[in-house]
């Protein structure tokens, strides 16, 4: 069995992971791993090299993201979810992020930059919130699995409009 | 001036080279700093201009740009814009001198040919070797010997301008170590210099590509949070907006015979570098009705003419700065790259941008090929504390049924990285699986840059989907994609060799490269002796080095076993006459340290986890026993 992302960062097994501590320790792994460090050695040393230090990097992707981080701690619990098998989401999450989406492509449709940074930073903002719930949530004992998986559900549809967002922002 | 006194014995020195579409520059590291060796101009800056003289003879440079208005068809400037690019690319219909050939089949229809007037075609790939071949001989003749090089590359090229570079490199003769992203360099050249930790973002605007990349400095290590841009648009572009304007006043148009275009796009680059230091300038030009006039430029003219190009700047930085989730006024620093970056009004555009001035202490024009040259020694003095972490430029994903693409690794991924994805079939009995690997941000794959197609085949009938079909992409440090496939219900298992859908092939590049030598065969193998006997005395060096360090890692009868290898890689290269058994004794000697290496990597990442303080660790254990404890409850529940 592959190593999990916690265990290759060599990192506690948790939801609030210190962010600083996290990038120090990638920096770390990366300074021991990366294949400039093995520029000079044996063809299947550098591949080893490079393997590992695709390894590291995979983990530190999945845990510097909360969606995924919540995803690798509930495989931990064995409860193995993806966006495709996740549970429903609540109708009264659903109605608010159908608005928010209106309200997106209407200021999209008008040009309007500054309505779309907002709607941006206020999606950004509530995802934040929706983590610290998260780590609240993954420090209670036992782990309330069903909320964990609710708050999942709104972490992936921010992150949707968040990037919708993006898109259009790209195009103003 | 200081000179280095010859010594025979010293090892062939690592270099960095800067392949830019204007100009090109190679420099190397002399006493831990950077400096600039001079080109057979005569100065450090090679103009990247080859000429292809009618008597055979290739140009290289100032020689060559000379003739850009004279012989414009002969003459290939600004060839790093093709790179990567295929006959019908937009690029090739924009406003230029160039005569592109037609492509007499599909194969040749994968690169932009340029039709010199000569039997055979050019491709971009060998005008840039012209230039690196003229560099490399430059280095050869100030530091009499070169032991590999890294070259560097916008940012933002994709994996097919990526791998023509590295062909570039290797037709030229060169060991290419290292890409090396252009924004990175430069960053590398300014952190070295000023030692200085923080957040800063590069804005890099050169002749043909504009990149833009905001990275963090802390702990000698140089992460690059999001990088943007476009691989077509720079000085290039300012030129070509100023030339419309003079084809008009000439009487003539983009129709017109290239010799005209030419002078018109060479006018046009004298007016903008004269507008740097004056407020207003001119230039005579002919006109039809043969009679002359006197085209004139203002700053304000120059101004809104390259405000649209500008403004497409900003949008790119614009969407790194939300790509590496941080804001403007959280930079420490703005720094300024490439020679577009002398306009004057780039200057101050930056300035609004990011709310503050940029900074350029060092040359604009040199800064990224000093990086070139520090990543070239740090990469072969194997130690130090200063490490580059690059990202995936553009996102790399697999076209769907319908079009689509489905993104595997998004860009800005910090590299090396890689990503499995699961496809199936969708149709009962289907024997096979065609895949299309593809790079960009479009929501079609018909919109993105097609990287190559493949195929699996001989899965035995089985109804829709049940095959399991499992993709592996990985991008290595340099950017560079290796796919496999293999089906995991059957155990179909295929290194798939990719078919590049842009460039040249492996196959073109090996015969390039016996055509370009004047023995062919027999040079080529005594290029391969020189470049295993370099390869083995590196290997020595990195081995002995491990030695002195982790020979307590080693079983008796393992270290019996390399002093071995490593006593017939020597003799090996003393006596050798062919590469064959020198790269025998490499592989000896990398089967022998084989385990050995793996423990050390394992010593080495202990190393890195264990340098956190005891305090920390302390803390990390009181807050994971809630988790750890609902795991041993669940186990017992599941077991």
């Amino acid at each position: 069995m592959t190593s999990s992302p916690f265990e290759l960062l060599g990192v506690p097994v948790l939801f609030a992971l210190d962010e600083a501590e996290l990038e120090k320790r990638h920096r770390e792994l990366s300074k021991a791993l990366h294949p400039d460090r093995y520029a000079g050695r044996p063809s299947s040393e550098r591949r080893e090299a490079l393997s590992r230090a695709i390894s590291v990097n995979e983990a530190f992707r999945q845990l510097r993201d909360p969606i995924s981080r919540a995803e690798a701690l509930l495989l931990q619990l064995g409860r193995g979810v993806s966006e495709t098998n996740q549970p429903k989401p609540a109708p009264a999450l659903l109605m608010q992020v159908m608005e928010e989406r209106e309200a997106l492509s209407v200021a999209r449709r008008a040009g309007d930059r500054a309505r779309v940074e907002r709607i941006a930073a206020a999606a950004s903002g509530r995802a934040e919130e929706a983590a610290e719930r998260m780590a609240d949530a993954f420090s209670e004992d036992p782990i309330p699995v069903e909320h964990v998986l609710e708050l999942l559900g709104e972490l992936r549809y921010l992150r949707r409009l968040k990037e919708e967002a993006g898109a259009a922002l790209d195009e103003l | 001036m200081l000179l280095d006194i010859f010594d025979p014995k010293a090892a062939p020195r690592a270099i960095g080279i800067d392949l830019g579409t204007t100009n090109s520059i190679v420099a190397y590291v002399r006493d831990g700093a950077p400096a600039a060796l001079t080109t057979c101009d005569g100065a450090p800056l090679l103009p990247s201009v080859v000429h292809y003289a009618k008597s055979g003879a290739i140009l290289v440079g100032r020689a060559a740009k000379a003739q850009l208005t004279r012989e414009p068809e002969r003459t290939i400037a600004s060839v790093k814009r093709f790179m990567g690019r295929d006959a019908h690319d937009p690029e090739t219909k924009r406003l230029g001198a160039h005569r592109f050939a037609e492509p007499a089949n599909e194969t040749e229809a994968r690169s932009v040919r340029f039709d010199v007037g000569r039997p055979a075609n050019v491709t971009p790939v060998e005008v840039s070797a012209e230039i690196l071949k003229s560099l490399k001989q430059s280095a050869i003749d100030q530091l009499r010997g070169v032991g590999g090089a890294v070259i560097t590359v916008p940012a933002y090229f994709d994996d097919a301008q990526r791998q023509a570079t590295k062909d570039a490199g290797r037709l030229a003769g060169l060991e290419v170590l290292r890409l090396l992203n252009e924004p990175t360099a430069a960053a590398l050249a300014y952190g070295l210099d000023q030692k200085q930790n923080g957040l800063f973002a590069v804005y890099d605007l050169g002749g043909g590509t504009f990149d833009v990349t905001i990275l963090l400095l802390e702990d000698g290590v140089f992460q690059v949070k999001a990088s943007g841009g476009d691989s077509a648009l720079g000085g290039d572009d300012m030129d070509r907006a100023i030339a419309e304007g003079l084809l008009e006043q000439m009487g003539a148009s983009r129709e017109s015979p290239a010799e005209v275009v030419a002078l018109a796009l060479s006018a046009a680059r004298e007016l903008k570098h004269a507008l740097t230091d004056a407020p207003e300038a001119s230039i005579e030009l002919p006109a039809r009705g043969g009679h002359n006039i006197v085209a004139k430029l203002t700053r304000a003219q120059l101004d809104d003419l390259i405000l649209p190009l500008l403004e497409r700047t900003g949008k790119a930085c614009r969407r790194a700065l939300r790509d590496a989730g941080v804001e403007a006024k959280a930079l420490d620093g703005v720094i300024l790259v490439g020679g577009s970056t002398k306009v004057l009004r780039v200057q101050s555009y930056v300035a609004e941008l990011f709310g503050k001035p940029p900074r350029c202490e060092l040359d604009p024009e040199l800064v990224v090929a000093y990086g070139a040259a520090l990543q070239a020694d740090l990469l072969t003095r194997d130690d130090g504390d200063v490490l580059l972490l690059d990202v995936l430029p553009l996102s790399l994903g697999i076209e769907t049924m319908g079009g689509g693409v489905d993104k595997i690794l998004p860009r800005n991924t910090t590299i090396p990285t890689g990503a499995r994805a699961t496809f199936t079939t969708y149709a009962d009995n289907q024997t096979g699986f065609e895949l299309h690997v593809v790079q960009g941000e479009r929501e079609l794959a018909a919109d993105c840059r097609s990287l190559a197609r493949f195929s699996l085949r001989g899965i035995p009938p089985m109804p829709a989907g049940m095959a399991r079909l499992e993709v592996e992409l990985s991008v290595d440090e340099n950017s560079l994609l290796k796919v496999s496939a293999r089906e995991t219900t059957t155990g179909i298992s295929q290194e798939i060799a990719v078919q590049p859908s842009y460039g040249l092939t492996d196959d073109d590049v090996e015969r390039m490269l016996i055509e370009a030598l004047d023995f062919g065969e027999e040079d080529l193998e005594r290029r391969r002796l020189v470049e295993a006997r370099v390869e083995g005395e590196r290997l020595l060096l990195a081995t002995n080095k491990g030695l002195s360090a982790d020979a307590d890692l080693l079983e008796a009868p393992e270290r019996a076993a390399v002093d071995q290898a490593l006593a017939q890689l020597t003799s090996a290269i003393a006596s050798a006459t062919t590469a064959s058994p020198v790269q025998a004794a490499i592989d000896v000697l990398d089967q022998v340290t084989h385990d050995w290496a793996g423990r050390r990597m394992n010593r080495a990442v202990a190393q890195a986890i264990a340098g956190k303080s005891l305090n920390d660790i302390e803390k990390t254990v009181e807050h994971a026993a809630g988790v750890d404890a609902h795991v041993a409850r669940h186990r017992g529940d599941t077991a």
